[in-house]
């Protein structure tokens, strides 16, 4: 199986003690090491305001991980675990690999698209040119 | 439906013919007099038809109004020569929805079509998240305030 991109990102509890944070983050570690997964990113986004209620909650820590797996079955395990953690009222992963493969390609084609052009702009050295005869009249 | 359709095709078809003959029966019935009235009120009522049918009155401002200069939408994605859309970029994707969640339409905003396929996968990832909300968050935040206020 080809390697793929996952974005995870989980919710916790506003009010939710460090230690139980960080026991969460290292189960997701754990699961990614045991099942042979990559943690590429890491990110805490810090309390953010929910834009709807979640779990009576208006407010919400956001923890983000990119993770890179050949294994599908990291990402099921992965959800489980953070269904079961009490102190996560919200999860989600995304497939990300298909999306970047795809913005790849099209910036390649810009660019190749940009590296073509180039030929019309011969106007600009003639802007400089017309200044420079006034400019030796005046010495003269 | 295409038999319908024939119908409703003959029936107006029919119907002008039978007001056709409505009027040519009158003249031919009636003699002297009655030919002056009925024809001078056709000619009458002819009249303002055809200044109408024209469109000289309704029709003007229409065109008129075609002629305003429209400021030309240009996408906003394209412009930045952005080939992906990120569904964490919140503060970008607001201003793409509505104040109640909906998203808005391409007509208003300009984006290109591609580029709205792409903006709808990632407003609809960032619901998921609760970055953005689904609908109604004007009513919804309001309600609840009020009954925690109530409560306190």
């Amino acid at each position: 199986m080809e390697e793929r991109l996952y974005d995870l990102i989980f919710i916790a509890r506003p009010a939710t003690p460090e230690d139980e944070i960080k026991k969460v983050v290292t189960s997701i570690e754990h699961a990614c090491t045991e099942k042979g997964g990559k943690i590429e990113k890491a990110e805490h986004w810090g309390t953010r305001k929910l834009a709807y209620k979640v779990a009576k909650h208006r407010e919400g820590m956001y923890y983000y991980h990119q993770i890179r797996t050949t294994h599908g079955e990291l990402i099921t395990e992965l959800e489980r675990r953070l269904r079961v953690q009490d102190s996560v009222i919200k999860y989600m992963t995304i497939r990300l690999d298909e999306d970047l493969k795809r913005q790849k390609k099209l910036t390649e084609k810009r660019e190749k698209r940009a590296a073509r052009r180039p030929r019309r702009p011969a106007a600009t050295p003639a802007a400089p040119a017309a200044p420079a005869p006034e400019q030796q009249a005046a010495v003269s | 439906m295409a038999e319908e359709q024939k119908q409703g095709q003959e029936a107006p078809a029919a119907a002008p013919r039978a007001e056709g003959g409505a009027p040519s029966g009158p003249p031919s019935g009636g003699h002297g007099g009655g030919h002056s009235g009925p024809r001078r009120e056709g000619g009458r009522e002819g009249g303002p038809r055809r200044e109408g049918g024209p469109g000289g009155g309704p029709g003007g401002p229409r065109r008129g109004k075609r002629q305003y200069f429209r400021k030309k939408k240009v996408c906003k994605f394209c412009v930045e020569k952005m080939d992906l859309i990120d569904y964490k970029r919140a503060d970008i994707l607001s201003q793409f929805v509505q104040e109640r969640g909906k998203i808005l339409p391409r007509r208003m905003t300009g984006v290109c079509a591609r580029h709205q396929r792409w903006l709808g996968v990632a407003i609809k990832r960032a619901r998921n998240i609760a970055l953005l909300p689904f609908a109604g968050s004007a009513a919804g935040s309001t309600a609840p305030k009020a009954v925690e206020a109530h409560k306190s």
